[in-house]
């Protein structure tokens, strides 16, 4: 959080941004990071904003060591008007209901349940998530298209922990964010 | 064989106690907490923290196999379990159990008998331990209470059975008001513990609440660590404690003693324990057994100088405990006040908020155990208790005066907070209080008298 304000009063970064025009847009994509960043696991390593096609980059340090990324782009407009492009950038989490392990595939060696850009519809399985020996789907509460798993495959995860970011197909619904 | 690591599958204070003496142990802690608790004292205080469900407790606190996924992951070899919450569960001890945790309390099938009250009385009958007049086991139906009462007399309590906390009991005064108390505890013993089945008991308005302290191991030592004082009471619900109780006689305070050592030893208990007696005209009677760490601990810790969640874990793991019954004596006198961020103008209804200033008292024998800190929101779904303030002096008006500092050094501040401070204050100051003469109906009496 402290490294967005910080990024957000540098005059570099923003330098010759048209403010009447883009300022609005700003303001709303600053938004959304800060509310994805919140319920990251930890303090993202690294954002990253380019307002002309309006990408955004959050970069979180993993345990293993790797960063990985989620890159949040628009597929249509610039993202200027503001608005609908909240939710996009946003996404959408698919929390984890209860304390367990996070399972990506059906069995060991299996394909994935998803995978980044499949389409899922409202009751998809996503993952399984395994407490006390027992098998826990998860499934989609909203219909969309799957940005990226955020959990690798056995982890053990926290309830409420964000698992997998889908960008809605029913953008103005708003994000959900379960009782985190 | 010592643990490693160490869930205390609990929050607010008893959280944090438990894990300062696992910490003295050097035993690794973990914490588990809902997302209301996310950023609660008991959290910063372990080692590691695993959120395990919402702010309800029945799908966090008190959820079994959250709790031991939390624990599975972390590496946990044992589990401690606090007061409440799944403290007295024989179930949750047994799937601990089934999942290679030890549970820090009493063994389930030990659990089982005592968390049922009528059995637990029955079974202390048996012990040759006094009981008031009463049904032998639940009562089922509405004859069968109308028949009891009029053999066991007026006035009469109705508890249920799987009840505990001071909830879920109703005092009866005549006959007219039998049928709908019956009914009204049966309703209540369903919604609160699921479970309607009640008993009855003969009623002393004219009582001491006296428990007594026992602490077992697995290798057939039984110890008492003497009695505390706890009737003080608003409601059944426990305000000061103190230990040991004023007044008592000596030979009435061994009796009791040699009682619950007498009943633990024949349940097979082990671990700290506390029998709860009402001291009347006629002598003492059994009540309860709890079958966890009391909230009330620390007073008992004060006199006789042993940390009983020490004890609690040491046995746990299959050690003998190491003191005898005569290196057990007592020294001074101990009280202790619980601040509960309640509204009196309210009823005492909980008045959580958030705490823009929270000073806890210090000096010289003044011991506060607590989770709050300046800052943080105290959340609405849990007990209201915030902090507990115990004295230590040699003699027991000396130990109140030190309770009227602490208690008046106590800062506490923020919108809508409310505490329980200003009448703390008050009772201590109360000559009915000060000269050792007050019974349970003490504070309820007191506020209508004031009322």
């Amino acid at each position: 959080m402290s490294e967005l304000t910080q990024t957000q009063g540098s005059d570099d970064t923003f330098s010759g941004l048209d403010y009447d025009n883009n300022g609005l847009a700003l303001a709303d994509i600053c938004r959304s990071i800060a509310e994805v960043v919140r319920v990251g696991p930890d303090k993202p390593r690294r954002v990253r904003i380019a307002l002309g096609a309006a990408s955004v980059e959050v970069e979180w340090e993993q345990d293993r060591g790797q960063p990985s990324s989620v890159v949040l782009e628009p597929q249509g407009g610039t993202g200027a008007a503001g608005g609908a492009g909240d939710d996009i950038l946003e996404g959408h989490r698919e929390c984890a209901p209860l304390v367990g392990t996070f399972y990506a595939a059906p069995s060991p060696g299996a394909p994935p349940f998803v995978q980044p850009g499949d389409h899922v519809e409202q009751g998809q399985q996503l993952g399984i998530i395994e407490a006390m020996k027992l098998m826990n789907p998860l499934e989609a509460t909203r219909p969309g298209r799957v940005v990226e798993v955020l959990v690798g495959d056995g982890e053990p995860v926290e309830y409420g922990e964000p698992l997998v970011l889908i960008d809605p197909d029913d953008a103005t619904g708003g994000s959900q964010d379960e009782g985190a | 064989m010592g643990f490693g690591t160490v869930l205390v599958a609990n929050r607010g204070e008893i959280a944090i106690r438990v894990m300062r003496t696992c910490r003295e142990l050097g035993i690794r802690t973990v914490a588990v907490h809902s997302t209301a608790d996310k950023d609660s004292s008991h959290v910063h205080a372990a080692d590691a923290a695993v959120q395990i469900g919402p702010g309800a407790p029945r799908k966090s606190y008190l959820s079994a196999p959250a709790v031991i996924e939390a624990a599975l992951r972390t590496g946990a070899d044992a589990v401690h379990p606090g007061y409440g919450f799944l403290s007295e569960d024989p179930d949750f001890a047994e799937i601990c159990a089934e999942n290679g945790l030890t549970f820090i309390g009493p063994r389930p099938e030990v659990l089982a008998r005592l968390g049922d009250k009528a059995v637990a009385r029955s079974l202390m009958t048996d012990a040759g331990l006094p009981v008031l007049p009463g049904s032998p086991g639940t009562v089922d139906s509405a004859a069968e209470a109308s028949d009891l009462a009029s053999r066991i007399g007026y006035p009469l309590i109705i508890k249920a059975a799987a009840g505990g906390g001071g909830r879920g009991m109703t005092v009866v005064r005549q006959t007219s008001d039998l049928l709908p108390a019956y009914r009204q505890t049966r309703a209540t013993a369903q919604a609160v513990f699921g479970d309607n089945r009640v008993y009855m008991e003969r009623y002393c308005d004219s009582a001491r609440h006296i428990e007594v302290q026992v602490l077992a191991d697995g290798h057939g030592t039984v110890l008492h660590l003497g009695e505390r004082d706890c009737s003080v009471q608003r409601r059944h619900q426990k305000l000061i404690e103190e230990s040991p109780g004023p007044g008592l006689h000596p030979q009435l305070r061994s009796a009791m003693a040699r009682a619950a050592v007498r009943g633990a030893r024949a349940i097979g208990y082990t671990g700290a324990g506390t029998f709860e007696f009402l001291v009347h005209d006629e002598g003492f009677s059994f009540m309860e057994m709890n079958c966890r760490i009391q909230v009330e601990h620390p007073v008992t810790e004060a006199v006789y100088g042993v940390d009983l969640v020490r004890e609690q874990i040491r046995v746990a793991s299959g050690e003998a405990l190491r003191m005898t019954q005569e290196d057990l004596v007592p020294r001074g006198v101990a009280v202790e006040c619980r601040v509960n961020a309640e509204d009196p103008a309210r009823d005492f209804a909980p008045a959580p908020g958030t705490l823009d200033e929270f000073v806890p008292p210090g000096g010289p024998f003044v011991r506060v155990d607590t989770h709050g800190r300046a800052g943080w929101k105290v959340p609405p779904q849990y007990d209201s208790l915030l902090a507990k303030v115990i004295c230590w002096a040699p003699e027991r008006d000396e130990a109140l005066d030190r309770m009227d500092r602490a208690l008046a050094e106590f800062r506490i501040a923020g919108p809508g907070v409310h505490t329980t401070v200003p009448l703390l204050r008050e009772i201590v100051a109360d000559p009915v209080f000060r000269a050792g003469k007050h019974i349970t109906s003490f504070l309820d009496s007191r506020d209508d008298r004031q009322g």
